[in-house]
C-alpha cells in the first residue's frame, strides 16, 4: 500500500498496487462502475504497468481505481487514461482527485511525456465537469466511439503537458 | 562397575573407548572396538559388550539387530547394570516408557547409586506421571547430588506434584536461603514466583503474603506480582486492599475481563445495579475501554427499570460501533441466548436500517437536524454496515432470506468488498446448502489469492459439502510444494483441516477413511504427549518453573480438548454403525444378492467373510501393540472390517469419560455402547450423568424410556435397582405418564418431539403411527433448529413412525421448504 493516506469524509483514502492477488476486485469494480466490457488482455497489460495502475481504498474497502498505459500512436508520447473511477456511493469524497493527481505526478516524474489523454462519453456531464478542473479540454470527438452502448459518441479530452512548447 | 564376567585390563581399555564413542557419536568406531572384544574368544558372548554393540546398532538405525544383541547381552548377564540400562534405553527410544522403568529399576538393583540412571528414570517417571516414584528417585538424586541445584528444584518440584506441600516449601525455603541472587537476576526471580506459587497453593496465605513482600525487590515480572498479590488478598477477605491491587491491574489493561470480574468481587458488587455503577465509572476513567461496556451487556437485566438501561446501553453501544463493520456482530453474538435480549437487538438494528432510509446517519451522534445538509448527512459506508449487521443478525436467529436479502443489498452497494463474500457464504451454510456456500467462499477467496485465512475457510467450506479433492487443491496453494496437502497437513498436525476431512468421510460413509483420519487426530494428541519429554530437563535448568507446572497440567487435560473430543465422538458412532450394519465383504455381495446363492456357496462366502474380519481384528491389535514404536500405515478397507467394533467403540469412549466428563455426548454414546453389550446398569449410569448435566436433553428422554421398556435378564437385585434409579429419573411417575408430561413440557421444541414420537410409538406404542405424521402438521417448524427439520424428514422416510403417505410427506416437505427456504435438505 501506498504509505501516502489522506482523509476524507467519514475516514480515510489511499492508494493500493494491482497485484495478481486482489485482481478480481479490481475486475468487479469495472464491472459495476462502467458500462464497457474488458477483455482478460487489459487485465494482462494491467498487471505489467506498476505505478500505473492504482486500487483506491476508502476505509481499507476497495472502491475505485485508475488504469493508465503509455500511448505511442499519433507521432506523440502520451499518456492514456483506461479507466478511472469509483463506486457510486463513494463518489464526491476526492477519490477521484486523489487518483488524478497520482496520474498527474507519474507525468511529471516522466518528464518525456507530451499529453495526458482519454474519452469521455458525450453524456457524461459529471466526467466533464471534473477533467475539465484539472486543465483538460475537448479536443475531438469521436462518432460511434462504442459499440454497445448509447450515446455511441465520445469527446476526446487531453492535457497539454508541455505548455512551453510552441 | 560390577559385572559377573569381568574383562581384563586390554579389554576393559577397548570397553571404555567403546562408552567414549558413543559418548561422541563416533559409533563406527565403537563397533569396531566392540568387534574386537568380541573376536576374542574368551569374551565372544561378554554381556555387557554386546549390550553397548546393541545400543550403537540402534543408534544406526538397525533396530532388530540392535534388539537381539542387547538381549543376547542381557541374558548372559542378567546382574550387570550396564545391560539392563542399555535395555531400558532402547525401550525408551521406542516409547515403551513403561518396560524402560522396569529396566532402570532393575539395573539400580545392581548399581544403587548410578546417577545417570537414576536422571534417566526419575524423566521417564515424570513422564507417564508414576509421581511417587518420581518423588523417591528425585530424593534420591538430591542426597547423592547436594550440590547441585537442579537436585533441590527438582525434589521440590516431585514434593509438589504429590502435594506434599509442606515439604516442598521446606526444600525451596532451604535452596532459596543458599542463594545470593544478583541485581536483575531473572531466574531468581522465577525461582521465588514458583515458590510463592506453591504456597498459595497450600493455603498459606500469611506466609505467602509475607514472602511476597519480603522478596519484592527481587521478583522482576510486576504482572503475575500484582496478580498474585491480588489473589492472596481476596483470598483473606481483605477486600480493601485488593481492590486497590485490582485498580492498578485495570490501569495496566482495561480490557482484560478477568480483572473486572476481580473488581466486581472485591466491590461486593452483587446486583446489578451496583455492577453497572462500577461499569460506569470506569467507562468514564477510562473512555477507550471496550471491555467495561461490553461487559455491561451481559449482566442480568430482570426488571422492567433494568431493561430500559440495557436498551440504552446496547444502543450507545452498538451506534458507536457500526462503523467497525462485521466485528461489531462478533462481540454481541454471545447475547443471543437470551431471548428478550435477542428481542431488543432486533428492534433496535431494524430502528437503524429505517433511520438509513430516512435519510439520517445512525453512527454519527444524534446531531440536531442537520437538514442542510440532509444528502451528505449520511456516511457513504452506514448503509453498508447497517446492511451487514442486519444480514448477521437473521441469520442467527434462522431466517435466511432475509438475511440474504440484506446481504445482497449491501453487495449491490459496494461488490468489492470481499468479506460480503464471505457473509454470503455463511449464510448459506447455515441456512441448510452447503453446495452454494462453498461456491461463494470460493468466490470470496478468489478476489483474494494471498489471504490464507480464506483459503482455509474456503477449504473448511469445500469439505463440508463433500468435495474433498476440490479442498485438498484449494489448500495445497499454502501447502508445501511437492508434497500433497493431505499429507503435508497431516504432518503439519493440522488438527481442523483432519477433523473436518473425517467428518466429510463419515458423511459419504466411506467409514474406513474417517476412521483412519481419526486415528491419525489420536496420534498427534500422542505427540503432544510425547512432546513434554525434553522438557522436564529444559524446564528444571532454565528455572522456568510455573510454565512447566503449568505445561505439566496442561499435558494431564490434554485430551479434553475440542479436537479430539470431536475425533472420538465420530469414531465411536462410526464403530457403533459398523456394529450395527457391518460393511460388505470385498468379493462384495450385498444382502440381497446373497439369496442367489446356494447354501454351500453362502457357507463358504460367509466363512470368508469371517476369515476377514478376524484378520482384521487380529491386525487391528498387532497395530495398536507395535504403535507406540512403529506407527504403521493405516489401512481404510481393514479398519471399517474390524470383527469387534463395540471394543474399539470401548477404547474411544475411555479418554471421554476421564476427560470430557461435562459433555452430555460423552454419555449419550456410552448408553448406545452399553445397549449394544447388555448392560443395564452402566446404562443407568450413562442416564444419570446425562440427567446431571441436562434434564431437558431430548435423547435422555428416549434413553430413559428405553432403558424403562426392556426387561433385562438380571439378578433381582440389580432389577430392583434398576426400577428404583429408573423411577426416580422419571421423576416417580410410570413410563406413559412421564412420556405424556415430557411432551407437554416441550411441545414447542422440535427436537424434543421428534423424540417424544418416537418413544410413543416405537417403545412405548401408546400413538399409532397413522397419527405421528398429524402432530407432526400441528408442530410450528419456524426458527426450530434445521438438524431437526431434517431428522424429522429423515425419519419419516424410514418409516421410523410407522407408514406415511406420500401425499402427508409432500405436504411436510413443502412446510420445511417454507421454514427453511435455503436448505437443499427438502428437495
Amino acid at each position: 500500500m501506498n504509505a501516502e493516506t489522506r482523509s476524507t469524509r467519514g475516514g480515510m483514502i489511499a492508494l493500493g498496487q494491482v497485484t495478481p492477488h486482489n485482481i478480481k476486485q479490481l475486475k468487479k469494480l469495472n464491472q459495476v462502475v462502467f458500462p464497457v466490457a474488458y477483455n482478460d488482455k487489459f487485465y494482462k497489460d494491467v498487471l505489467e504497468v506498476g505505478e500505473l495502475a492504482k486500487l483506491a481504498y476508502y476505509n481499507d474497502i476497495v472502491v475505485g481505481a485508475v488504469c493508465c498505459r503509455v500511448d505511442t500512436s499519433e507521432g506523440r508520447r502520451r499518456l492514456y487514461i483506461m479507466t478511472l473511477g469509483c463506486l457510486a456511493p463513494y463518489r464526491r469524497l476526492t477519490i477521484g482527485t486523489l487518483m488524478l493527481e497520482h496520474v498527474l505526478s507519474i507525468c511529471e516524474r516522466d518528464g518525456k511525456l507530451d499529453a495526458l489523454y482519454l474519452h469521455v462519453q458525450v453524456n457524461n456531464e459529471a466526467a466533464l465537469a471534473f477533467y475539465r478542473k484539472f486543465g483538460f479540454e475537448v479536443i475531438e470527438t469521436k462518432e460511434q466511439y462504442y459499440k454497445k452502448i448509447e450515446p455511441a459518441d465520445a469527446y476526446v479530452l487531453e492535457k497539454n503537458l508541455r505548455p512551453k512548447e510552441e | 562397575m560390577p559385572s559377573s564376567n569381568p574383562l581384563p585390563p586390554k579389554e576393559a581399555a577397548l570397553f571404555k573407548r567403546i562408552l567414549k564413542c558413543y559418548e561422541h557419536k563416533q559409533y563406527k568406531n565403537g563397533l569396531k572396538f566392540a568387534k574386537q572384544i568380541l573376536s576374542n574368544p574368551k569374551y565372544a558372548e561378554h554381556g555387557e559388550t554386546l549390550a553397548m554393540k546393541g545400543l550403537i546398532l540402534n543408534c544406526l538405525a538397525k533396530k532388530d539387530e540392535a534388539y537381539d544383541n542387547v538381549k543376547r547381552g542381557l541374558r548372559n548377564d542378567l546382574k550387570s547394570h550396564v545391560c539392563w540400562h542399555v535395555y531400558g534405553l532402547l525401550q525408551r527410544s521406542d516409547r515403551k516408557y513403561d518396560e524402560a522403568i522396569k529396566c532402570y529399576r532393575n539395573a539400580l538393583k545392581w548399581d544403587k547409586e548410578n546417577l545417570q540412571i537414576l536422571r534417566d528414570l526419575s524423566l521417564l517417571q515424570v513422564q507417564m506421571r508414576d509421581l511417587e516414584g518420581y518423588k523417591e528417585t528425585r530424593h534420591q538424586l538430591l542426597l547423592l547430588r547436594p550440590a547441585q541445584r537442579v537436585s533441590w528444584i527438582g525434589f521440590a518440584m516431585a514434593l509438589h506434584l504429590v502435594n506434599e506441600f509442606d515439604m516442598a516449601i521446606t526444600v525451596l525455603e532451604e535452596y532459596r536461603k543458599t542463594q545470593q541472587p544478583r541485581s536483575f537476576d531473572y531466574e531468581h526471580s522465577e525461582f521465588l514466583l514458583y515458590e510463592n506459587q506453591v504456597m498459595r497453593e497450600a493455603g498459606l496465605l500469611e506466609k505467602a503474603l509475607d514472602h511476597l513482600h519480603q522478596n519484592q525487590d527481587y521478583i522482576l515480572d510486576v504482572l503475575v506480582f500484582q496478580e498474585s498479590k491480588a489473589d492472596i488478598l481476596m483470598r483473606l477477605g481483605r477486600w480493601e486492599e485488593a481492590k486497590q491491587v485490582v485498580e492498578s491491574l485495570i490501569e495496566r489493561n482495561t480490557e482484560n475481563w478477568e480483572y473486572l470480574r476481580l473488581l466486581q468481587r472485591c466491590s461486593a458488587a452483587e446486583s446489578t445495579e451496583s455492577r453497572l455503577r462500577l461499569f460506569d465509572q470506569l467507562c468514564q476513567r477510562f473512555q477507550r475501554a471496550q471491555a467495561p461496556r461490553r461487559m455491561a451487556l451481559y449482566l442480568e437485566y430482570d426488571t422492567a427499570d433494568l431493561r430500559q438501561r440495557f436498551r440504552d446501553t446496547l444502543n450507545a453501544y452498538l451506534r458507536a460501533g457500526l462503523s467497525r463493520g462485521p466485528p461489531l456482530f462478533a462481540s454481541i453474538k454471545s447475547l443471543y441466548s437470551d431471548a428478550w435480549k435477542v428481542a431488543v437487538i432486533e428492534e433496535l438494528l431494524v430502528s437503524y436500517l429505517d433511520e438509513v432510509n430516512a435519510g439520517r446517519d445512525p453512527t454519527c451522534p444524534s446531531a440536531p437536524a442537520e437538514s442542510t445538509e440532509s444528502d451528505d448527512s449520511l456516511l457513504p459506508c452506514t448503509a453498508l454496515w447497517v446492511n451487514i449487521i442486519l444480514a448477521q443478525h437473521w441469520s442467527a436467529v434462522g431466517r435466511s432470506a432475509d438475511a440474504m436479502r440484506h446481504v445482497d443489498a449491501a453487495i449491490e452497494h459496494t461488490p468489492t468488498m470481499v468479506e460480503l463474500y464471505v457473509l454470503k457464504a455463511k449464510i448459506y451454510k447455515r441456512g441448510g446448502d452447503p453446495a452454494k456456500a462453498a461456491q461463494w467462499m470460493e468466490e470470496a477467496q478468489s478476489m483474494d489469492t494471498a489471504d490464507r485465512f480464506l483459503n482455509s475457510k474456503c477449504t473448511k467450506y469445500l469439505l463440508r459439502c463433500d468435495r474433498v479433492e476440490d479442498a485438498c487443491s484449494m489448500a495445497s496453494k499454502f501447502t508445501r510444494e511437492g508434497v500433497g496437502a493431505m499429507e503435508n497437513l497431516n504432518e503439519m498436525q493440522c488438527l481442523w483441516f483432519l477433523s473436518e476431512c473425517a467428518r466429510a468421510f463419515q458423511r459419504q460413509r466411506r467409514f474406513g477413511d474417517a476412521l483412519k483420519k481419526c486415528i491419525e487426530i489420536d496420534r498427534h494428541f500422542s505427540e503432544m504427549v510425547e512432546d513434554q519429554f525434553d522438557f522436564h530437563t529444559y524446564c528444571t535448568r532454565k528455572m522456568t518453573l510455573r510454565s512447566y507446572m503449568h505445561m505439566l497440567r496442561f499435558e494431564d487435560g490434554i485430551r479434553g480438548h475440542r479436537f479430539f473430543v470431536d475425533a472420538a465422538v465420530m469414531a465411536m458412532n462410526i464403530y457403533l454403525e459398523l456394529h450395527d450394519h457391518p460393511v460388505a465383504d470385498q468379493d462384495g455381495l450385498h444382502d440381497d444378492q446373497q439369496d442367489n446363492l446356494s447354501a454351500a456357496e453362502l457357507k463358504k462366502l460367509k466363512s470368508k467373510q469371517r476369515k476377514a474380519a478376524r484378520r482384521a481384528q487380529q491386525q487391528e491389535e498387532q497395530r495398536r501393540d507395535t504403535e507406540q514404536s512403529r506407527p504403521e500405515e493405516l489401512d481404510p478397507a481393514t479398519l471399517e472390517r474390524v470383527e469387534r467394533p463395540l471394543d474399539e467403540a470401548a477404547r474411544w469412549l475411555q479418554p471421554l469419560q476421564d476427560r470430557a466428563a461435562s459433555s452430555v455426548d460423552t454419555h449419550l454414546l456410552a448408553f448406545e455402547l452399553h445397549w449394544r453389550r447388555g448392560k443395564p446398569l452402566l446404562m443407568l449410569q450413562a442416564a444419570k450423568r446425562v440427567h446431571a448435566i441436562d434434564p431437558q436433553h431430548p435423547r435422555l428422554h428416549e434413553h430413559v424410556v428405553r432403558l424403562a421398556s426392556r426387561t433385562f435378564h438380571v439378578a433381582d437385585a440389580v432389577a430392583t435397582v434398576l426400577k428404583q434409579e429408573l423411577h426416580r429419573l422419571m421423576g416417580g411417575h410410570d413410563v406413559v405418564d412421564f412420556d405424556r408430561r415430557f411432551l407437554e413440557d416441550n411441545r414447542h421444541s422440535l427436537p424434543h418431539l421428534l423424540e417424544a414420537m418416537h418413544v410413543s410409538v416405537v417403545h412405548l406404542k401408546t400413538t399409532p403411527p397413522e397419527t405421528a405424521a398429524d402432530a407432526l402438521y400441528a408442530a410450528k417448524l419456524m426458527g426450530q433448529p434445521l438438524h431437526a427439520g431434517i431428522q424429522m424428514m429423515d425419519a419419516l422416510h424410514k418409516g421410523t413412525f410407522g407408514v406415511c403417505t406420500t401425499q402427508q410427506m409432500d405436504t411436510l416437505r413443502q412446510q420445511c421448504r417454507l421454514a427453511w427456504p435455503l436448505a437443499t435438505a427438502f428437495e
